[in-house]
């Protein structure tokens, strides 16, 4: 199949293409962990020549701050389970409603998710923040407090649900028709092709490119931070301010934010690609 | 054009209490055709800036010398593996305080002012995708075709200039488009390093007048035209290149 | 934020959440008034900032501390239970106090007018600030001083409006404070403009050498205390009447300056003149 590249339309293939096709060698991690290390070593000189006396290192300052920059990075991931699983639920839904027979809803289905997929993140949390209530009334009388990470939560978890949509349309769209017909002889109806025969197949293909998205959505969950959320970076913020806010503290905190996120996203790429490999060499 | 549609959303606003401020206020007028502008502007160059380096990136990693696929191939993987957000604190917060800066009197113009960090910042972190989507286009043209350029007598560089990178071009296309969108959408992160652009811009109009939904649908069809144009741009682009039965 | 109001003008995030937004509510009302409410629970939750040095920021176990925190633990303290600081942002403070997420808010927050009408404000307030610049020694004289220049800011400060149109400087607002401040340093504007309460302390710290404060305030705003507004005059709103006038009165607020090493102000010293009951009399008896 010939690549879309249409407006508003996205193919599978140049999804999967994201990924990293050559293959990943732990040195990379060394690399960064070696730049880390000497910029940390730039940092403390920079320090020390300034006052023998005075604060302490930016290394000690950091060291000291670690663990509290640590259990904000336990939000981060957190957030990105729960936006994964409701994308998961949600993007799976209005997928199949994207390809419903009835126009009635696969015209909205299409215009919730290309309003998604075509914003940018930032915006949707801007959105979600400033425009969803506090306190939720929910049908059987009870409230539900929205607090400001839940809210974020939900935020990110609308584009991801977005491109999931798309990921299940294309990957059902690219089982070959003749499926549909064979089916359809053995007197099976559209629902049982789908559940029993398509969508089996779907589940294959779509993994690499949802764990890519995964991956993508908890690169995003520190956004939050701008809106006063506490994970990994504000805490990092916080714990700048706290420790007098000296600008030679900069490039080792955000340095260590980078090395905090590559050490969990990379090893994911990694596995990302070697999925993507093996359901490649099946079909 | 202010003076036309003025009294228009004036009207709106004391009828319905919808408050387009940005279109009959001058003062919120003027300010948000300077973040329109800075928004195309830095998704204009952050683009290119990708672009070549993808292109370069690209080129390199055809290189025979194992240090150089090396670096280049860690430059990607950083990249990619880590939260652009991050990326544009560090870049500005970090290594701005180590660039040269002018002593206006007090305070220093940078010479590397954050609208130019941000086109850094974001052209690196997009172009680490487009080496990616370039190499793997460039693996799709056939070796015989770079074969053929080499008993011509093209040089390394000529043979990638004038026969692989075209032909390759074509392929990558579609990821390509992906990719430009999705890096024109990552540009309104600028915001947090203070880039008066759109979605900077119209968060400062918002607090100051406190018409978030209006702003806010504002800020939506922004996007979603300029999305639409970058993609509708690219495919025609696409249709124009094809080379019957070339690429499948 | 009238919520519901909100939500409905936009159309978009209707059609997607109109299923599960089905109303707004209303802040949930317990009987008993929130005073007896707290005695029974055995916490006290109090609103503070998340980074607002020395008033109210992280200790490297997570934890809360500074001159805000110390002020909730004597109302916590006097009533013999637990204290819970609760983090906010001046965004969502209000509307915690409102929830009954929180008891009270002490939090960096100015008294205003639109606030009153809101959330049941303590009297007397137990600070106070107004805008003014922090700037390297030499760089600013007055205000008129910032036109054309680049001045950091503070995003959402509800005075940079003013400012931009008044004086006319560049404004590069930040979403946090420890930005602001590290682009002033770096040389990126000419200005901070900020809270003079926040900008003092800072030069107290030692961290500042060579910068000053070279402009008087535009204003002076007291920051006050809160609690949910149908409290104001029962049980729990007069109990922290009593202990904002007591934190006048007896010297705590004195005595916190020095602690957290802030520069004393005036206002506090007069405040507590002011207020310390003349006990003169009963040397005669």
């Amino acid at each position: 199949m010939r690549a879309l590249a249409k407006p508003f339309r996205i193919d599978v293939e140049a999804v999967s293409s994201f990924l990293p096709s050559r293959a990943l060698r732990g040195w990379h991690g060394i690399l960064l962990l070696a730049l880390f290390l000497a910029s940390l070593a730039i940092a403390t000189a920079h320090a020390q020549s300034g006052a023998a006396a005075g604060p302490p290192s930016p290394l000690a300052t950091l060291v000291e701050w670690i663990p509290f920059i640590l259990r904000g990075f336990l939000l981060n991931l957190g957030m990105s389970f729960l936006a994964m699983a409701i994308a998961t639920v949600l993007g799976i839904g209005l997928g199949l409603l994207q390809l419903s027979r009835s126009r009635f809803l696969s015209l909205p289905a299409w215009l919730v998710t290309h309003l998604f997929r075509n914003s940018p993140w930032l915006v949707i949390l801007f959105v979600v923040m400033l425009l969803v209530p506090f306190e939720l009334q929910l049908p059987g009388g009870g409230t539900f407090i929205m607090s400001d990470w839940l809210k974020a939560t939900f935020a990110f978890s609308l584009p991801v649900m977005a491109n999931v949509s798309e990921i299940v349309r294309g990957a059902i769209v690219s089982i070959p028709k003749g499926q549909w017909e064979s089916a359809e002889s053995l007197a099976f109806t559209h629902g049982q092709t789908l559940r029993w025969i398509i969508l089996p197949q779907c589940v294959k293909r779509a993994i690499p490119p949802w764990m890519n998205w995964y991956a993508l959505l908890t690169m995003a969950t520190p956004m939050a931070s701008i809106l006063g959320v506490r994970e990994a970076v504000g805490n990092g913020q916080a714990a700048m301010e706290a420790a007098g806010a000296r600008p030679e503290l900069l490039v080792p905190f955000y340095l260590f934010l980078l090395l905090l996120f590559f050490a969990y996203i990379y090893p994911i790429s990694i596995w990302t690609r070697m999925i993507e490999r093996k359901y490649a060499v099946d079909s | 054009m202010f003076d036309l549609i003025a009294p228009i959303f004036q009207r709106l606003n004391v009828e319905t209490g919808w408050n387009f401020i940005i279109f009959y206020d001058r003062y919120e007028y003027d300010r948000f055709l300077t973040g329109i502008s800075i928004s195309l502007q830095l998704i204009l160059w952050s683009i290119l800036l990708s672009l070549v380096i993808g292109v370069l990136g690209a080129w390199v990693q055809t290189a025979r010398s194992r240090l150089l696929r090396g670096v280049v191939d860690g430059y990607i993987q950083l990249f990619r593996n880590t939260p652009p957000l991050i990326q544009l604190l560090f870049f500005y917060f970090g290594l701005g305080a180590f660039t040269p800066q002018v002593d206006m009197g007090g305070y220093y113009e940078p010479l590397i002012s954050s609208f130019t960090w941000a086109i850094l910042a974001l052209g690196i972190f997009g172009g680490a995708f487009n080496v990616e989507i370039f190499r793997s286009g460039i693996e799709a043209v056939p070796k015989a075709t770079a074969e053929a350029a080499e008993s011509l007598c093209f040089s390394s560089w000529q043979t990638y200039a004038y026969v692989t990178l075209p032909l390759a071009f074509r392929i990558s296309l579609p990821a390509l488009t992906n990719n430009l969108v999705s890096l024109a959408k990552t540009t309104s992160l600028a915001y947090v390093i203070s880039v008066p652009e759109m979605t900077y811009t119209l968060n400062q109009v918002w607090s100051d007048n406190i018409n978030v939904p209006e702003m806010m649908i504002v800020l939506f069809l922004f996007y979603v035209v300029v999305v639409s144009l970058i993609a509708a741009g690219l495919h025609v682009l696409e249709k124009r290149l094809a080379l019957p039965g070339y690429g499948r | 934020m009238n919520s519901i109001a909100t939500v409905m003008r936009f159309p978009a995030l209707v059609a997607v959440m109109g299923a599960t937004l089905l109303a707004a509510a209303a802040p949930a009302q317990a009987e008993g008034g929130r005073l007896e409410e707290i005695l029974e629970r055995g916490t006290l939750r109090v609103g503070v900032l998340g980074a607002f040095k020395p008033w109210s920021f992280p200790s490297p176990d997570g934890s809360q501390q500074g001159i805000e925190v110390d002020l909730a633990q004597s109302v916590a303290d006097t009533l013999g239970v637990k204290l819970e600081p609760v983090v906010v942002t001046s965004a969502n403070r209000m509307q915690f106090l409102q929830q009954g997420k929180i008891d009270a808010i002490i939090g960096g927050m100015y008294d205003t007018a639109e606030r009153r009408q809101i959330i049941g404000i303590i009297e007397p307030a137990y600070w106070t600030s107004g805008p003014t610049l922090m700037a390297k020694e030499g760089a600013v004289a007055s205000w008129d001083d910032l036109k054309g220049k680049p001045v950091c800011a503070k995003q959402g400060a509800n005075y940079n409006k003013q400012v931009q149109q008044d004086y006319g400087p560049r404004l590069v607002a930040f979403a946090g404070n420890t930005e602001g401040k590290a682009a002033l340093r770096a040389g990126k504007c000419v200005a901070w403009l900020y809270d003079d309460a926040s900008i003092m302390a800072d030069l107290a710290s030692g961290e500042w050498d060579g910068y000053t404060m070279p402009v008087s305030v535009l204003f002076n705003n007291p920051w006050a205390s809160a609690v949910p507004i149908e409290e104001l005059d029962k049980p729990w709103g007069v109990f922290m009447t009593g202990m904002a006038y007591k934190w006048q009165a007896d010297g705590k607020l004195v005595e916190l300056e020095k602690k957290w090493e802030v520069k004393p102000s005036d206002w506090i010293a007069e405040q507590h003149k002011r207020l310390e009951w003349d006990e003169s009399y009963l040397k005669g008896q």
